[in-house]
């Protein structure tokens, strides 16, 4: 298992586009394929929308309306921070009245770590602890929203066109003349058959439609096109001998954090909302399901002093996570196995079959249940606490060098798919058949003690 | 159209329109007004301190494969939100990208993300987009270079590229080779120790803040004066008053001053015309010479600057001067008949304009639709058609007359009317 010091001490194999060697942690396992996966053969889907510092999980939906941000947090435009609102008392114009509250509250942000206020930018206090601040609108919208309008119309034409053109070339034997004409012509081929099956008798053909709209759009859409300017405006003088007061002067990262505005001043960085986070979900590549984390564990427990030639235990644990009685059987891997080019020691590994007990959640209240009896041999098996077994394997390292003693093997076991769809017309009631999964392991131990 | 998105009234999603530059990538939706996110084009590789650039075009394929993987993995995931199997991809890029590069992207696209089909567009012919004119000059100020090309009536001028590696690179090389030359630092036990003697090297992040808050661009009479000073070896050229040093605050302690002298004068490299006589603004000229002489006019008075290095202050104003100055110079004074230039201010800034072109472009699902190379045509073929392959697009006789028709490839760089 992985654990986060060392991450990196049990590697499983997987057998995707490239082999790729990774820790327990990072796989994932497809349950109708009977496979490892890793993160780099599986598509990545967006699941949900949440906000990081409300937790808020907002449908996909809205989350497409507010552009990924959420509604109620802020982000501090310094510092990245995320705001809080403050409440302050503003004496209200009232004489004094014992019984009624002069004091109106106020609102504004601030951050907690660069000390930034709503009120830097000139961002009046609001009456409402939430929903009343804005951000700025882009001034330059009404233009691009007319650009893109008058582009649309532009489109449209073209499609037409093409779509007149795609219809006509289909005939083009036909003199251009008729072309116009042969609309009852055009009936018989294409497009035009299946639209008088459905309409019979209105007027049909894309032809003629294109040549009415043609002659009613009257209301185009025609925009001015962008006018240059000959001057530009120059520096101001003073520019030269203002001396900078560098705090007033926005990063490259904070202007860059507000595309449509950019500021270079930091009098006008107005706070955004907060960008939401996604959770992801894995679906494998080939069968199209979603994924489940791999269970099934190997542990390294304790290694002795690991020296050169001579051969060591090393007690491993192992796993049981399902509730049903596990088999397992490791095998060594043979000489010119092609999967086996990290190992640089011997092992020997029990050839007997282990048996590991289901898990069984009751078990640590359970001071009643008789211990399950398994015929365990001393040699092998070292310890069996409910679902976990330790066993023994010998090490003899085989080659003199700075690096980590590495060992590989293979580990069988049965896995049994619950998740299957039940076959109805089955009579009796046999469960679910175990398929035999064979993975590949590889240990790091370590170095070589001298 | 923006006002029925929310109502989920049916038909195409928007597209994603992705703007992948050497230094920043600008992402978002088709539609909308501006890019969602500017980000750094790098990844951070879990082991290591210092990030990786994302757009490089020497390393090989396998590690540049998964270099794109993971960016763009984040910027699906991470900024973007989307299944990115349920939208098309409009991907803004230069024309002089590598076809190994682009390659790649359209593989990491369609293998990995599955998306349904993939358009690229030049980033100068979309810029006249967001305009509404038909022929421009556009000038794209980047990171690695600045690259000129001209646009006439909405179809490039292939021939009559200009390029130039003056860009951001060279101007954090400029300045950080004079930080390290003229600059001092003052840290909590010492004061006025040279640079590298505190910090070993300063990063380009930093180099690049430094540029961004403290220098500009001076006027033309200003900065020929510079000029004059720099190059004059008598010393008897007077060089104008330095603006005021900035005392620059690096990782907490320690204090650069930066001297005045170099705010106004890094960016002079700019202009200087080297030994080939070239500058930013002589590329101007250089393509105007190229283009055909009845192009010139509306070229000259559609100059069009796009690019995050043109958005320094007083680069526009100081372009034009140059501009205008060199074309009373006997090089281009009978060569160019054309003596009025105009710029125009697209509504965007200068490093989102070619985004924004992309996303008005892109908001016209059925055109984006017919000239995008779909999934179905690369599984089929296994490449992504450019303009620079001689192979010419599959005949039409291979698909029957009745099914849709194939990509109109041919047109993939100009927008019909």
């Amino acid at each position: 298992m992985a654990s986060l010091l060392q991450p990196d001490r049990v590697l499983y194999l997987v057998h995707g586009e490239k082999k790729i060697r990774s820790s327990l942690s990072t796989l994932y396992f497809c349950r109708y394929c009977s496979e490892l996966r890793s993160l780099e053969c599986v598509s990545h889907e967006v699941d949900s929308h949440y906000c990081p510092s409300c937790l808020e999980n907002m449908p996909s939906a809205e989350a497409k309306l507010k552009k990924n941000r959420c509604a109620n947090c802020f982000d501090c435009p310094c510092c990245m921070h995320t705001l809080s609102t403050r409440a302050t008392n503003i004496p209200a114009p009232l004489p004094d009245d014992p019984s009624k509250t002069a004091m109106k509250k106020a609102y504004y942000l601030a951050c907690g770590f660069c000390r930034w206020t709503s009120r830097d930018v000139g961002m009046a206090d609001k009456s409402v602890a939430s929903g009343g601040w804005q951000e700025p609108d882009n001034p330059h919208t009404q233009r691009i929203n007319k650009l893109i309008e008058y582009y649309q119309q532009l489109a449209q034409r073209e499609k037409l066109e093409r779509d007149r053109k795609k219809l006509a070339r289909r005939r083009p034997y036909m003199p251009l003349a008729f072309s116009q004409h042969t609309i009852h012509v055009v009936e018989k081929y294409g497009l035009g058959t299946r639209l008088q099956r459905q309409r019979p008798g209105a007027p049909i053909t894309s032809l003629a439609g294109l040549s009415l709209k043609e002659g009613e759009d009257q209301k185009e859409i025609n925009i001015e096109p962008a006018q240059a300017l000959d001057e530009v405006e120059p520096l101001p003088e003073d520019y030269y001998t203002r001396p900078i007061n560098l705090p007033e002067v926005t990063s490259l990262r904070q202007r860059l954090l507000q595309p449509d505005f950019q500021p270079a001043g930091a009098s006008q960085l107005h706070p955004k909302h907060k960008h939401l986070l996604i959770k992801r979900s894995l679906r494998c590549r080939k069968c199209e399901h979603n994924l489940m984390l791999y269970y099934f564990s190997v542990r390294i427990m304790s290694i002795p002093n690991l020296r050169f030639q001579k051969e060591c235990q090393v007690l491993l644990t192992l796993t049981n996570p399902v509730e049903s009685i596990t088999h397992v059987t490791l095998v060594g891997c043979e000489e010119g196995d092609p999967e086996d080019i990290n190992s640089t020691a011997k092992v020997m590994v029990p050839t007997k079959e282990l048996v590991l007990a289901g898990k069984d959640a009751a078990a640590d209240y359970d001071e009643l249940a008789e211990p399950q009896d398994f015929q365990d041999d001393p040699d092998v098996v070292a310890f069996r606490k409910s679902n976990k077994i330790g066993f023994f394997i010998k090490v003899v390292p085989q080659r003199e060098e700075d690096g980590d003693v590495t060992v590989s093997f293979k580990i069988r076991h049965d896995f049994r798919n619950l998740a299957a769809p039940i076959r109805p017309s089955e009579e009796d009631d046999a469960p679910t058949e175990a398929i035999w999964l064979t993975h590949h392991v590889e240990l790091s131990l370590g170095p070589l003690v001298a | 159209m923006p006002l029925f998105e929310g109502l989920g009234s049916g038909g195409e999603k928007t597209a994603v329109v992705i703007d992948l530059g050497a230094a920043y990538t600008k992402c978002g939706f088709a539609g909308e007004t501006g890019p969602r996110f500017i980000i750094p084009s790098e990844i951070q590789k879990p082991g290591q301190q210092q990030s990786i650039k994302v757009v490089q075009y020497n390393i090989n394929t396998e590690e540049l494969y998964s270099n794109l993987k993971e960016f763009i993995h984040t910027l699906y995931f991470r900024h973007l939100l989307v299944n990115p199997r349920d939208r098309r991809v409009l991907i803004i890029e230069s024309i002089l990208c590598p076809s190994h590069f682009r390659e790649t992207l359209t593989k990491v696209f369609f293998k990995q993300f599955e998306v349904p089909s993939v358009l690229f567009a030049p980033s100068h012919l979309m810029s006249i987009m967001s305009l509404g004119i038909n022929s421009g000059l556009v000038m794209d100020c980047g990171y690695t270079e600045t690259l000129v090309l001209p646009v006439y009536e909405c179809i490039p001028i292939l021939s009559a590229w200009e390029a130039l590696p003056l860009g951001g690179k060279a101007i954090h090389k400029e300045l950080d080779g004079l930080l390290v030359e003229q600059c001092t630092v003052d840290s909590d036990s010492s004061t006025g120790q040279s640079l590298p003697t505190v910090i070993g090297s300063i990063p380009e992040e930093v180099v690049e803040d430094i540029k961004v808050r403290t220098c500009f661009v001076s006027d033309l009479k200003r900065g020929l004066k510079i000029q004059e000073a720099k190059f004059n070896l008598e010393g008897t050229a007077e060089r104008p008053t330095p603006p005021p040093d900035v005392d620059y605050p690096l990782d907490g302690e320690k204090i650069l001053h930066i001297k005045g002298t170099i705010r106004d004068s890094v960016m002079e490299m700019l202009f200087e015309q080297d030994n080939e006589e070239k500058s930013v603004a002589t590329l101007v000229l250089d393509t105007l010479v190229k283009c055909p002489i009845d192009t010139r006019k509306a070229l000259s008075e559609n100059l069009v600057i796009i690019g995050g290095t043109a958005m320094l202050p007083g680069f526009l104003h100081r372009l034009l001067a140059e501009i205008r100055l060199l074309v009373d110079k006997p090089k281009y004074r009978d060569a160019l008949a054309t003596k009025s230039f105009r710029l125009h201010s697209p509504p965007a800034k200068p490093n989102c304009t070619a985004w924004l072109g992309g996303a008005i472009f892109g908001a016209l699902q059925d055109i984006l639709g017919s000239r995008s190379v779909s999934r179905d045509y690369y599984n089929q073929t296994g490449r992504i058609p450019d303009w620079c392959c001689l192979s010419s697009p599959l005949p039409e006789s291979v698909y029957d007359a009745g099914k849709t028709p194939p990509p109109l490839m041919k047109r993939a760089f100009s927008t019909e009317k």
